[in-house]
This record gives C-alpha cells, sequence and structure tokens, in this order.
C-alpha cells in the first residue's frame, strides 16, 4: 500500500486546482461593463460621443432625405424599390420599408440615450454633479432632437424613458401629442441649463438647447389649434428663446451658404447640432449618403453611387435665377461644373438634375484617405443657427397676417443676403414657409415644416401639396430650359390625414396595444 | 399497452409470427414418441451471424456424458440411444441450443450469437453501464452502422438512425452543418445536443453556423459507436449541459493481439438531383417585352424577335457541376496485455457542387491504453486535424445567386473573358457574374484542431477506482479572403481588398470521479460515483484587412496599401464548475435504481444565480428475469423503465446579465464608447422537467428487438434574447447601432412525444439474410407561456420585409403565420364587388383603380378571414408548422454469400416550408429570379377594345384561374407579395437516403493472397426523394428555431455515387 500515499498527494491536487472562489467571475474580455464605467468626466464625455453618430445611422441612411424630403416633394427617388415611390404617390402604408427605418432608426437613438442617462445617473463614482448634469444633458438633448421627428412623423408615440423596463413589459400604448412635446420641453429645458456655453467643436451647447426649444416651442404653438392662429404664450416663447440664442450666443452665419455643406468646415459656428461622422464606419454604421452619388467616378474608391436622387421639378420652380448659390448647392442641374467633385480629374460635369447636397467627392478631394461611400465625412447638421434666425422672424410674424418688424427683417434678411438674393419687406406665413423650403432643401425639413403648418393651418398645408408638380424634369444645359416629365404614379391627393404616418405594420402586430387610443403621459 | 404493443408488433411482420407457428407446431410433432437404439446422427453447426461453421462447439445428450465436438467444418457425429434424446448444443458466445432428436439422422443447427455473453455496454456519461443495466433512454449506434451511408461527416449519417433524433442539413456544401435535436426543440437559442467525444467535451458555445460544421474535423472512420441520451435520467450526469440531450461518441481503440492493418478507400461522383425551373432566354424576351409594354419602357431591341435567340445562359448549369470525392483511411491497431494502441491516418477530399466550393481533411488519431501497474491504466485519445475549405461565393443562398442571373447574360464573352449584364437603360440592375466570381473571388478558412483526452486510473481496491482526466478541445482557425477588382459589363470593382482573420478557442476540462461497484451476496450489485469537473471555455480573434494591392498574385495583408488598414479583435471566456454523483442499485438482476445528482455553477450568471442543481432518478425492471417469466425461452428481454430528472441549460452570450459598452468611431473624440446590450441581471438558468417511460423488448433468440419510449419534457424559465418592438432600440434583427435584445427568462414550452425502434431479422435461412431496422419519432411541441400576454415571437423575411412566423402561447415554436389566397387573382368586375379589399390601418379601402395606391386586375385576393370585409394585418392566420408531426428511418440489410444489400429510406412527415425563392421569382416586377411560373401571369383584356382601360367594367383577365399576379406599371398597394399561403407548401418527404452493394470476398481466396478481408461496394447517396415541395430540397435545417422551415435558398444536398474497397492484412 505504499502507493496510498501518492495516490491521497494526487488526490488532493487534483480536487483543489479548479476550486478557486473567482474561478466563475468572468468579466468581459472585450466590452466594458456598464457597471464599471461612468467613472470619470472623461468616461462621461466617450459615452456621450458616441450618441452623435452610430445611433442615427439607420434614420439618416434611410429616411432622413426620403421622408424629410422626398414626401414633401423636393426629391424624387423613382428608383431603389417601390417605398420610396410611395413616399411622392401619397399610398405609404405601414409596411413601407423607409417609414419603418424612420421609427426604428429614431428609437433607436432614444434607447442610447436612455441608457447613457440611467448609466451616468446610477453611476457609484464621485463624479462633480455640474459635468454629470452637462453629461446628461447633452443624452437629453440628442433624445429630445428624436422625438421631436417622432412626434412631427407620427404624432402620438410612446414616449419611453427607462428601456430596461421593456424587458419585463414590452407591451406599452402610445402617449398623446401634447405629452410628446412637453417631454421634449423639458428635455431641452434642462439641457439648456446644464449643457456648457461653450464647448469642444461638435458638442452641443446650451444654444443649441435653446435653439431647438424656440423650433419645439414654435410647433407647440400650433398644436391643437386650427384656423391659422397660433397659441400667442407659445409664440413668445418661441420668440424669447430665439432672441437669447441669436443675441448672447455670440454665434454667427457662416459667410458662404455653399461652403457650409463642405468636410472643410464641418462644425462651423453656424452648426448646432450636427452627426460626428467619421471614417472607419463599417456597413450602415456611418454616413452612407454618398450612396446617393450621382456618379461612381466622383465616389470613394470609385465605388457606391447608386444614383442621384432626382429633384423635383417643383423644386426646381422654386429657386429664383438669382438664388443660384442655393440652388447650386442643394442640386445640379445638367451641364452644371463642380470643380471640387474628383478635383484630380478636373471635376465633375452634371448629366443630370440630382442632388448635391451631401455629395462631396472622393477621398482625395476630402483629405481623408480610409474613407469610403460607407462612411462619408461630411457632418449632416440636423440644427442650424440660420434656422433660429428663421423661427425667430416667423414667431415674431406670430398670429399677424404679415409684419415687417425690423428684428425678423433683419434676421430673415441675414439668411437671404448670405445666399446672395435680394431682401424682403415684409414677411407673412408664406414667404417665410417658403424661405425655409429653399434655405434647408435636402436637409430633411420641408415635410416637418409642412407637418407643422398642419397643426394650425391644414388648408394651408394641404395645398401646399396638392399644388405641387411632383414630377422629374428635363433640363437642356444649353438652352437652360426644364420640361417636367410624366409622374412616376398616380399621386393621391394629400388630406390631414398625410401629415400622419401609419405606425410600422410589424409593430402593430408585436404590440396589438399601440392600436388603442393613446394615454396621457403625465 | 406493452401486450398492445407486442401485438401490434406481430401484425406487423408476418415473417416473425409465421417463424414462432413453425416453432410451435414442430414441437407438437417431436411430442410422438419411436424408440431404438444406437442411432447415428450427424449434421454441421453454422453461426447465424455469419453463416461460417462454428468449429468446437459441444454437442451432449442431455443428461450424459456422451458427447462430440465439432470439426473444421463445423460437422459432428455422434450415436444416440433413442429417439426421446435430447442434444445440447453449447459454445461460447453462442446461446446454448436443444434439440430433441426424435426420427431424424441429420441434424443442422444454426447457433445464435449470445449477445448478452458479449457484454454490450453502453456510455452513461462518467462510466459504462451494461446495456441490459440501463435505466434511461439510451440510443447507440455502432461505427459500422454509420459508415453505411459513406457520410463525410458523422453526424449527417444519424438521419433517422436514432429514434427521437432530428437531423436536417442546414447546408449541402462539403462539410456543411447539420442541426441536430433530440426529441424537439426546448429552448429558443441552439437546441444543440452535447458532444463529448472520448471525453472531450465539444463545448455548446460552439458557433455552428455560417455553414462550417466544428464536427467535420472527426473522421466518421474512427468511431467505434455513438451513444445518445435523450432523457434526464440518463443525461443529467452532464448537468447544465445536457438538457438538449448528450451524444458520446467512442472511437475506436487498440485490441490485444497481432497487429491488424486496415486501408479504406472510396471515390465518388457528387451531383445536384434538382433544379429550379428558370425562363430559358426566348421565354425571358418574351416577358421582359410583355413587362416593357405594360410598364411603358423601351423594348430593349436585341428582345426585337424572342423567337429567333437561343436558350441563352442556364446559370445553375452553369454553377453547378458533378463534384468528385476521395477518402483514404489507413488504421493500424494492436497490442499486448500491457499496451494497446491504435493509430489512423485519413484524408478526404471532396469539391462542392457548386462551382468554388471544397472541402479537404487530413487527420491523424493515436488512442493509447497502458497497464502500468497493477493498480494505474494511463492512456491518451489524441486527434489532430486540418481542415482545408473553400466557401467561395457558396455561403448560404448560392441558389438566390444562381437565380439572380437573367439568361441574356452569356457566361464569357467570345475573347474568354467573364461577361455582365452591358445594358444600362432603366429597371436593369447591375447584377455580378456569379460564375466569375466563384473563380476570382478567395474565401479559403483554415482549421487546426486538437482534440486530446488524457487519463489515469488508479484501481485502490478490485471495487474502488480513481479515475483523472484531462482533456481539451483546441482549435485554431484562419480566414483568408481577397477580392480583386474586376469589370464583367457594367458591374465593376475599382478596388481590390482583402481580409484576414485568426482566431483560437480553448476548451479545457480537468475531470476527477471515483467509482465503487461491488455486488454483495450474489444479488446486490452496487455502483456509486462521485467527481469533480471545471471546465474553462476561451477564445480570442484578430482581424485585418486592407486595400489597394497592386498585384492579384500577392494577396498578404501587408501587401496592400497600409494606410487602408483596419484591423479589429475580441476576447472573452467562460467557466463552469461542477460536482456530481450517481448511485446505481440492482437488486437480484430484476430491479435497477438509478439516482443523479449534479450541482453546476456557471460564470454566466450574476452572483447571485450562479449555482444550480441537476438531478434525476429512473428505475428498471427487468420483468423476464422474473420467476413466470424465466422459462419463456422466446423473450430474451421485457424490460419497463421509469425514468424522471430535472435538467438546467445556460445556452446564452457571456455577461448577459451585464449591460457592455463597444467602441465605435467617432468624430469628436476618435472614438466612443457604445452600448451593446440590454443587461438584465435578474437572467437565471433555465430548467427542464423531464420524465420518460419505455419498454425494451426482445424475443425469439434476439431475432426481434423494440425500443418503445414516451416522454414529456416540460421547460419553464426559457432563456432567450427576446425580440422587442423596434421601439425597444433592442430588436432582434440586425440594424447597425442596435442595442442588443436582452436574455430574458421569458416562458414555458413543452415537448411531448415518442419514439420506437425495431430491430429484426426476418429472414435468416441457409446462406440468405434479411434484417430490417426501423426508427419513428413523433414530438410535439407547444408553448405554454410567454413573457407577457398576446406577446410573441416574430422572424422576418427580408425582401419585402415582413413577419412569416410567429411563436405564441397555444402555438409552437416557428409557426408560420400570414394571409390565405381566395382562388386567385381579381379577374372580372364581379369579384371586386364581392370580394374584400385591402385597407389601410384606419379601415379605409384602397380605390379600384390601375393606378398608384388602388387594387385592379391582376392582384391577388386574399380572404377576409375575419369577415369585417376588409383586408388589414387582422386577416393574418396560422399557416402551418416547420416542425414535423413523424421522423422515420427504414433500413433494410440483404446478405446473400458473401453479397451485402443495405438500402435506408428517411422520411418526415407533416412539416411545412416556406419556399422563399418564390416570392421573388414569381413576382412579375421582379429583377432576378424568374422563373417559369411566371409566364403564367394574370393577362388583362378589354371587353370592349375601343374602351378605356381603366374602366372597372371593361377589363376582364383572360386566364382568372393563375394565382401569379399581372404586370402593373404602378405600385401594387395590394402588397401581391405579403407573405402568404401561397408560399407555404408541404415538406413532407421520403428521401432515399443509401443504396449499398457490397461484396465480401471468401476468406479461402483471400488466404491465398495473404489478405484478412476484402470488400468492394457500391453506394449512392440521396438516391432519390419523393416529395411535393417545389423547391430543391424539402430539408431545411436552422439553428434558429424562429427562422425553421424557411428555405431562402440555400446549399442543396448533392446525390452522390460512391465506389470503395476496405482491406484488412
Amino acid at each position: 500500500m505504499r502507493y496510498i500515499y501518492k495516490i491521497c498527494v494526487l488526490f488532493t491536487v487534483l480536487f483543489t486546482v479548479s476550486c478557486q472562489d473567482d474561478f466563475l467571475d468572468r468579466p468581459s474580455l472585450s466590452e466594458i461593463s456598464a457597471e464599471n464605467f461612468y467613472q470619470t468626466k472623461e468616461e462621461l464625455r466617450l459615452a456621450t460621443a458616441a450618441l452623435y453618430g452610430k445611433p442615427w445611422a439607420r434614420w439618416h441612411n434611410e429616411a432622413y432625405i426620403p421622408l424629410g424630403d422626398v414626401m414633401s416633394g423636393n426629391i424624387i427617388i423613382p428608383y431603389q424599390g417601390a417605398d420610396l415611390v410611395e413616399l411622392n404617390t401619397f399610398t405609404i402604408s405601414g409596411s413601407n420599408g423607409r417609414s419603418y427605418s424612420g421609427w426604428k432608426g429614431l428609437y433607436m437613438v432614444v434607447a442610447h440615450c436612455n441608457t447613457t442617462i440611467k448609466g451616468i445617473e446610477n453611476t457609484s463614482a464621485t463624479i462633480a454633479e455640474a459635468d454629470k448634469n452637462a453629461a446628461i444633458a447633452e443624452a437629453r438633448f440628442i433624445r429630445a432632437m428624436a422625438y421631436y421627428h417622432l412626434a412631427l412623423l407620427w404624432g402620438e408615440v410612446p414616449i419611453i424613458e427607462d428601456n430596461t423596463k421593456l424587458i419585463t413589459s414590452p407591451l406599452i400604448n402610445r402617449n398623446i401629442t401634447a405629452d410628446v412635446y412637453r417631454f421634449i420641453a423639458e428635455d431641452l429645458i434642462f439641457a439648456a441649463e446644464n449643457l456648457p456655453l461653450t464647448d469642444a467643436p461638435g458638442r452641443v451647447t446650451t444654444w443649441s438647447a435653446k435653439g431647438l426649444l424656440s423650433k419645439v416651442y414654435l410647433t407647440m404653438a400650433g398644436l391643437g389649434q386650427s384656423g391659422g392662429t397660433r397659441n400667442q404664450e407659445y409664440l413668445d416663447l418661441a420668440k424669447n428663446t430665439a432672441k437669447d440664442v441669436i443675441e448672447n450666443s455670440g454665434l454667427d452665419l457662416f459667410p458662404s451658404y455653399y461652403d457650409l455643406f463642405r468636410t472643410q468646415y464641418n462644425d462651423s459656428p453656424e452648426s448646432l447640432f450636427a452627426l460626428q461622422w467619421t471614417v472607419g464606419a463599417g456597413w450602415g454604421e456611418g454616413n452612407m449618403l454618398l450612396t446617393y452619388s450621382p456618379s461612381m467616378e466622383i465616389n470613394p474608391q470609385k465605388d457606391g453611387g447608386w444614383g442621384g436622387p432626382l429633384t423635383s421639378y417643383d423644386l426646381y420652380l422654386a429657386y429664383t435665377e438669382q438664388d443660384s448659390i442655393r440652388r447650386k448647392a442643394n442640386f445640379m442641374l445638367t451641364g452644371d461644373h463642380y470643380p471640387e467633385l474628383n478635383a484630380a480629374e478636373g471635376g465633375y460635369t452634371a448629366t443630370n438634375s440630382t442632388m448635391k447636397k451631401h455629395i462631396i467627392g472622393n477621398e482625395v478631394d476630402n483629405n481623408a484617405p480610409s474613407m469610403t461611400f460607407t462612411s462619408s465625412i461630411l457632418h449632416t447638421q440636423l440644427l442650424r443657427l440660420a434656422d433660429v434666425y428663421l423661427v425667430y422672424a416667423e414667431a415674431i410674424l406670430g398670429n399677424n397676417g404679415s409684419t415687417s418688424d425690423a428684428d425678423a427683417l433683419l434676421y430673415f434678411n441675414m439668411v437671404r443676403e448670405r445666399a446672395g438674393v435680394d431682401p424682403v419687406t415684409a414677411l407673412d406665413i408664406d414667404v417665410i414657409f417658403d424661405e425655409r423650403r429653399l434655405e434647408f432643401a435636402c436637409e430633411g425639413q420641408y415635410w416637418l415644416d409642412l407637418v407643422r403648418l398642419s397643426y394650425f393651418n391644414p388648408v394651408k398645408a394641404i395645398d401646399r401639396l396638392n399644388n405641387q408638380q411632383r414630377v422629374t424634369f428635363e433640363y437642356d444645359g444649353d438652352t437652360k430650359e426644364a420640361t417636367p416629365n410624366d409622374p412616376i404614379g398616380v399621386i393621391s391627393p394629400a388630406t390631414l390625414a398625410t401629415f400622419t404616418l401609419e405606425l410600422p405594420v410589424s409593430e402593430v402586430i408585436a404590440n396589438p396595444k399601440l392600436l388603442e387610443p393613446a394615454v396621457a403621459y403625465y | 399497452m406493452t401486450l398492445l404493443l407486442q401485438t401490434f408488433v406481430l401484425m406487423k411482420w408476418p415473417s416473425v409470427r409465421r417463424w414462432s407457428l413453425l416453432a410451435i407446431v414442430f414441437m407438437g410433432l417431436s411430442a410422438v414418441p419411436i424408440y431404438g437404439q444406437n442411432i447415428p446422427v450427424s449434421g454441421v453447426v453454422k453461426s447465424t451471424l455469419d453463416n461460417e461453421p462454428l468449429i468446437g462447439v459441444n454437442v451432449v445428450i442431455k443428461g450424459t456424458t456422451t458427447g462430440a465436438v465439432t470439426d473444421v467444418n463445423g460437422t459432428y457425429k455422434l450415436l444416440v440411444n433413442s429417439e426421446d434424446d435430447v442434444l445440447v448444443f453449447s459454445s461460447i458466445g453462442s446461446i446454448t441450443e436443444e434439440i430433441k432428436v426424435g426420427n431424424k439422422s441429420i441434424i443442422n443447427v444454426d447457433m445464435m450469437p449470445d449477445i448478452t455473453a458479449l457484454d454490450e455496454v453502453v456510455m452513461v456519461g462518467y462510466g459504462t453501464a451494461k446495456r441490459e443495466d440501463v435505466t434511461g433512454a439510451i440510443s447507440s449506434i455502432s461505427g459500422d452502422e454509420l459508415r453505411k451511408t459513406q457520410p463525410v461527416t458523422f453526424d449527417q449519417a444519424l438521419q433517422g438512425k436514432v429514434a427521437g433524433v432530428v437531423v436536417q442539413q442546414t447546408s449541402g456544401q462539403p462539410g456543411g452543418g447539420v442541426s441536430v435535436q433530440i426529441r424537439g426543440m426546448s429552448s429558443f437559442g441552439n437546441n444543440s445536443p452535447l458532444y463529448v467525444i472520448d471525453g472531450v467535451i465539444i463545448g455548446q458555445g460552439f458557433d455552428s453556423g455560417g455553414g462550417t460544421n466544428p464536427l467535420a474535423t472527426i473522421s466518421p472512420s474512427d468511431i467505434e459507436s455513438i451513444d445518445v441520451l435523450k432523457d434526464a435520467s440518463a443525461s443529467a450526469i452532464y448537468g447544465s449541459q445536457a438538457t438538449n440531450g448528450v451524444i458520446i461518441i467512442t472511437t475506436k481503440r487498440g485490441k490485444e493481439g497481432s497487429p491488424k492493418i486496415t486501408y479504406d478507400y472510396s471515390v465518388g461522383m457528387q451531383q445536384l438531383i434538382k433544379q429550379y425551373p428558370t425562363m430559358d432566354l426566348q421565354e425571358y424576351a418574351q416577358f421582359i417585352n410583355d413587362r416593357a409594354a405594360v410598364w411603358g419602357f423601351d423594348e430593349r431591341p436585341e428582345f426585337a424577335n424572342p423567337q429567333y435567340l437561343g436558350k441563352g445562359t442556364n446559370w445553375q448549369d452553369e454553377l453547378f457541376r458533378n463534384a468528385p470525392m476521395s477518402n483514404h483511411v489507413l488504421t493500424l491497431s494492436g497490442g499486448n496485455d500491457r499496451t494497446q494502441y491504435l493509430l489512423s491516418g485519413s484524408y478526404v477530399n471532396q469539391e462542392g457542387i457548386a462551382l468554388g466550393s471544397e472541402f479537404t481533411r487530413t487527420s491523424l488519431r493515436l488512442n493509447l491504453d497502458n497497464k502500468t501497474t497493477d493498480w494505474l491504466k494511463i492512456g491518451t485519445s489524441l486527434q489532430l486535424t486540418h481542415v482545408d475549405e473553400n466557401i467561395n461565393s457558396t455561403g448560404s443562398n448560392v441558389i438566390a445567386e444562381a437565380l439572380w442571373q437573367t439568361p441574356d447574360i452569356p457566361v464569357r464573352n467570345p475573347d474568354g473573358s467573364f461577361a455582365g449584364e452591358e445594358s444600362n437603360e432603366g429597371w436593369i440592375q447591375k447584377r455580378v457574374n456569379p460564375y466569375a466570381m466563384a473563380l476570382v473571388n478567395k474565401n479559403n478558412p483554415k482549421r487546426n484542431q486538437v482534440f486530446a483526452n488524457f487519463y489515469a486510473e488508479i484501481a485502490f481496491t478490485k471495487d474502488l477506482t480513481f479515475r483523472n482526466e484531462v482533456s481539451g478541445n483546441f482549435s485554431f482557425r484562419t480566414e483568408d479572403q481577397y477580392k480583386p477588382k474586376y469589370k464583367f459589363g457594367l458591374a465593376e470593382r475599382l478596388t481590390n481588398e482583402a481580409f484576414y482573420s485568426y482566431s483560437q478557442d480553448y476548451y479545457t476540462t480537468f475531470r476527477s470521479f471515483l467509482t465503487y461497484a461491488k455486488v454483495f451476496n450474489s444479488k446486490y450489485n452496487v455502483n456509486a460515483m462521485v467527481g469533480h469537473e471545471a471546465q474553462v471555455s476561451q477564445f480570442e480573434n484578430i482581424n485585418a484587412g486592407r486595400n489597394g494591392f497592386v498585384s492579384d498574385n500577392v494577396t498578404n495583408i501587408g501587401s496592400g496599401d497600409a494606410q487602408t488598414a483596419t484591423n479589429g479583435g475580441t476576447k472573452g471566456d467562460n467557466a463552469l464548475e461542477s460536482y456530481f454523483g450517481r448511485l446505481t442499485f440492482i437488486y437480484n438482476d430484476k430491479y435497477i435504481l438509478t439516482g443523479n445528482v449534479r450541482a453546476d455553477g456557471s460564470s454566466k450568471f450574476a452572483p447571485d444565480n450562479r449555482w444550480v442543481a441537476t438531478y434525476s432518478g429512473a428505475f428498471s425492471w427487468k420483468i423476464n428475469n422474473e420467476g413466470f417469466l424465466k422459462d419463456v425461452k422466446r423473450i430474451n428481454e421485457l424490460k419497463l423503465r421509469v425514468g424522471y430528472g430535472l435538467t438546467n441549460n445556460q445556452n446564452i452570450r457571456n455577461n448577459a446579465y451585464l449591460s457592455l459598452l463597444g467602441t465605435v468611431p467617432t468624430a469628436l473624440s476618435g472614438s466612443a464608447q457604445l452600448t451593446t446590450n440590454l443587461g438584465n441581471p435578474d437572467v437565471e438558468w433555465e430548467k427542464t422537467e423531464y420524465s420518460n417511460v419505455g419498454l425494451d423488448v426482445r424475443l425469439f433468440n434476439w431475432r426481434l428487438s423494440l425500443s418503445v419510449d414516451a416522454y414529456n419534457r416540460l421547460t419553464n424559465d426559457l432563456l432567450m434574447q427576446i425580440p422587442l418592438p423596434a421601439y425597444s432600440g433592442a430588436s432582434a434583427d440586425w440594424s447597425p447601432g442596435s442595442i442588443g435584445a436582452p436574455y430574458i427568462n421569458i416562458g414555458a414550452v413543452r415537448n411531448r412525444g415518442f419514439d420506437l425502434h425495431l430491430n429484426s431479422t426476418n429472414i435468416n435461412k441457409g446462406d440468405f439474410t434479411w434484417s430490417t431496422d426501423f426508427t419513428l419519432s413523433h414530438n410535439k411541441n407547444k408553448i405554454l407561456k410567454l413573457n407577457t400576454d398576446g406577446a410573441s415571437l416574430t422572424a422576418k423575411l427580408f425582401d419585402p420585409e415582413q413577419i412569416v412566423s410567429e411563436t405564441k402561447v397555444g402555438g409552437s415554436m416557428g409557426d408560420f403565420y400570414g394571409y390565405v389566397v381566395d382562388g386567385g387573382v381579381f379577374a372580372t368586375a364581379s369579384d371586386f364587388e364581392n370580394h374584400a379589399l385591402p385597407a389601410t390601418n384606419d379601415g379605409v379601402t384602397l380605390p379600384i383603380t390601375p393606378n398608384s395606391g388602388g387594387v385592379w386586375y391582376g392582384d391577388l385576393k386574399f380572404k377576409d378571414l375575419n369577415g369585417d370585409g376588409i383586408i388589414t394585418e387582422k386577416d393574418r392566420t396560422y399557416l402551418g408548422s416547420p416542425i414535423p408531426d413523424f421522423q422515420l428511418g427504414l433500413g433494410n440489410t440483404f446478405r446473400y454469400k458473401g453479397i451485402d444489400l443495405n438500402i435506408f429510406f428517411s422520411a418526415s412527415i407533416g412539416n411545412k416550408v416556406v419556399n422563399e425563392m418564390r416570392i421573388r421569382g414569381e413576382y412579375p416586377s421582379t429583377q432576378f429570379g424568374f422563373l417559369k411560373a411566371l409566364k403564367n401571369h394574370a393577362v388583362l383584356a378589354l371587353i370592349d377594345p375601343t374602351g378605356s382601360d381603366s374602366d372597372v367594367n371593361n377589363v376582364y383577365v383572360t386566364n382568372p384561374n393563375t394565382t401569379i399576379v399581372g404586370l402593373r406599371n404602378t405600385n401594387g398597394a395590394n402588397q401581391n407579395q405579403r407573405f402568404s399561403d401561397k408560399y407555404v407548401e408541404d415538406g413532407s418527404f421520403i428521401r432515399c437516403k443509401n443504396i449499398t452493394l457490397g461484396y465480401t470476398f471468401p476468406k479461402e481466396l483471400l488466404g491465398k493472397i495473404h489478405l484478412e478481408n476484402l470488400r468492394v461496394y457500391a453506394n449512392v447517396t440521396n438516391a432519390f426523394l419523393i416529395t411535393n415541395y417545389t423547391g430543391m430540397d424539402p430539408e431545411v435545417g436552422s439553428w434558429n428555431p424562429l427562422r425553421a422551415g424557411i428555405d431562402s435558398g440555400f446549399y442543396p444536398q448533392a446525390r452522390t455515387f460512391t465506389l470503395g474497397l476496405n482491406i484488412g492484412l
């Protein structure tokens, strides 16, 4: 039995080899866990920085232009599927893929903001309250931006503040539109109070929050109204908030409208909020708008230009001869030359009337060697100072038929003069909405403006749509003559219902409670 | 129940009944006494096993010492005293036969091998048990049985062979994966069983997706046996990893004796069984012309006269080929009383039937056992494998690739270069020549895999042994991809790019267990085992990519443009620690009681939820050993088994209880941290209660054996990554930037069913034997509970994006839901009056107009199932389940002298398959996949040719019975492609899985050329398929139960012809 001793040793060794207490503690080796992140101010900044990009990608790549500009009649995309045709012809069903992308994409932004806010709120680390609040304020600003789009597109939508609650109770009701706007306003008020006056380029500041807040107030002024008048209280709030930004921010319009949309001038002082796209994003994760390039030749690696969105005849007609700076920055006409697109090979001469905004040329033009067509480095501006100027003028106009208020005219005409067009001497609602369309064409704005208009003046909003020529056109570069084409489908007349998108069918199937009447949130 | 089953069996098998009747008649006749003395009796004794003469059989007159022994020819001679004498034939390894002499002078005897005497053992986990003492539901299959179907990977061969095990091919790609489910799906995640190969656990965390198969590294020729542990009483000893059953693979080991050398060789040819009927060039041109006329496009000039065109390119012909395969296995084994060894090497090369796919496996195995001292035994199982694959453009949708192309495009231009779409007119999308892509692109994964198990077994006493094992499964993979620049027609790629990745997975296990086995009083048999096990699984990978290669000939990453470099990588690990024990108690060889208990701790859960207990108990009763049956010779075994247990499952991603953040690029700070998943701190073990009742019957000298099991598995706290609605930001479908859905314990599912295995030797006469093997499995899956009332889990199709399956309470996993087509298309004016029209969510019906947004002639009529007069999503209904009602396997083996013939069928009954190819290929606006069925699209005509073509009263459809919609130039608000019963097909099939004809040369002949053994054979795999399914193959495996039965054009199984030989030296 001499071996028994040896065996006992072996026995003991083998039984204890794996019985360490921490044997089963296996923290992730590739990712940081939320439980041990959010420990320093720098980490909070890293968390909020992520909210300026990837979470927006789905909406940005698939819904931004389609819902904002195709639906509003600025742009027509007859190819790339029936979804885009439906947006042009107002036959948008609940199974429209672009509508679903918008819905899903915007709620993705909300979800990321919510988890970031909860992560910061629940941190055990001792970080200065002001720093924590500033980070939360960034997330709440971005969340407000997403909800603002959701409210304008779908009206009654569910308000979600804590996504972890959906783990146990995923089936929720929609909330009434007024409460959605109240929620947005509260986020923005918090943001305005807690964001810094200035920050690194690209980061939102208190002025970003106040700028968006003025726009939200202006929207709320029309909500539930009719007959063309708006709630004066909110009009005043809109006016005062915009005025605060204009007078106290120290920010100015960027001198060149054209350069505002070139990557060299990303995050100019005029930009109040822009998506911070950069190189290195994978498929669908970055700025994919270069897929709208009219030619492979001018794209990075000469790849991925799937055909430019066509400009509508209606938008073409909206620009005067004098308004060529904005026109040329927004869309091309056959024969237009763009020396900066594929500059090395002599620039690009347009062969059709396609969208120019967001088309920035190739990696050499932008001095970004690893830029690809899936990762354009142009920062997409979702809020500009010019917008606040026009909001200010509109808030001053308020319920008046027209105005020649000096302040209103001053800022309104600053926008026009920057574009090289003559100033106006009086403002009315049509002048303002027309100007907004020209200034923000291909920035996803015009549909939002029309919905806003439909709140208090549905007749005018419907007329604007039904009087459009929502067709493509041929442009002769030599004679400078444009001829409208046939519609790509029979366009259904717009009604009040047109201004509210149907809920995505798959969402309704997944949660039938969405079809129940909306409930109050507060 | 038992009697009923027996009766059923006897009625179904007339040959058996006849045999038993004959036996009774024979016994009656022999009762007549005839007197005499010193009567000579002689005869030949043969074995029923191989019909060879048995040498050295003792033949004794019962009650005397008088007798004889058979000679080398199996013959005997002796003198008996009277016709009443009884001859007793006995031999080790055979069942003793007693035959009354009667009036015969020649008595030939065929002796049955004594199967119990062979001590058939079954792997039960951390030990073995005699087959007859097993209490759980365990099915076994021998390596020889497995190799009858000539599989490249062993899991392919399990289909239909083991009752209760559903095996479905997920890709017919060489070395491609199969999904294996034992007794239904109890989990929303991977339902794969646990594989244990010579003690090496193949971690459940393996990713079977992507077409490649982790089990493909094991050469089927090395396998001695496979034991499938089906119920909890059998599998509970493996604890938390065993909730979906356990498949234990034992490889061959050396045996004491002179060295044996065997060489197996086979060569084969594979071919595509079936094609999708696509339009030829004439049909395509005609269709495009018709469509262009309706759409208002100019006719394509080259299509002006379709009748003068040829057939064009059949891309399926081009992309698929007859592909060769070959297989070499050399095995050397032997040993002495101290050391036994087995060394084998194998090489398999299989080209895929799809261009550009290839699988090569080289493996080396060394199994060693050494009895070092009287008390110590050590040994190893070691396998080294190298797998080299090409999976060019042959991902999961190779069929879709082939259908994507139109027949007007040639494969090559006249100058030999690859061709492509040259037309740039509207609505023609630039497809890339798939033939060219398969040849110019490179996607070359390689794997090196080591399976190793070392053991040391110490015998303290005769009864008490202690075994230590260290085992590992180490896998090293590289993936080498390169895409060159090309220009095929208008399709052009202006940059080349390379991608290279390296990953390594370590799965290590340490285990020790102590076994005590003793028989007391020759009546009480006790077997007890306790042990400890620790497992760690680690993975790491790194990848790199670059563009801008100067030459397509030098494509290593370093040769690319450094400025375009990208890289990435991940790491992770998880651990499991367990304590376990088993007690088996056998009383008087009649009653057997087994109990298992195991405690598992998993790193995947939050500290409070980490540990869980698994247990099971089983009882079996060997009825045939009871006094009242003891003398009934025809019943060799009659055993009743009852078992119950609780198992747990932890099959979720690591760290699912935490929210994690990943790195994303941003212009603000270079990189930033973004939430990647929604952690659920409360997530815990999934629990399955499992009960099983079984009966094993063996009759008539083992000629008929039957096992029947009925079971009930109830799984609670189902673990799932739950797809929340899109507003959660955490839905399941892929979307960049979305948050990974949380893992939660969401509900309950029940699997109930039975399985049956019948084996019978129908004829055993002279040189001829015929035996039959039959399996039948039935499983009913039912969702009992989900997290919230009215919740459903959905799976989507992507083009167009829509829900195809819904899993909800009362139904089963992955049930298909959709609309029902009501007869056909809108064909007459009265159809519009009498039939419900689609409506918006607000209930407004769509206008009847050929314009955009309206419903028009040639649109599909859908059934208004809820009777509200409109078609909305409320009219969706249950369209069937992808889960079969029954799965069957039927094998017949015939032997005549040296000839053997094996024919094996597998069948599946009652499952539905979604033919996704038709959703796109039968839609007139399609851009690809122009199926012949499109020719029958609804054709609109005018009643008054001079009247308006938009007047609802002036149009009709000339072929009103068609279900193919009409041509329209406006978008169809009717959503004709919405998911409907039109695309759900009956997936039942009978597959002739295998036919093998072999010839074994006679020993006498081989002796002259100094060969031990020589067999030649010819084999056909997938000889034919009987099914109503219109796609290529209704067997559509999926690892995701929510996406089961969706045929999106995956790599089909090939028909294979093989010729082979086995040589033994």
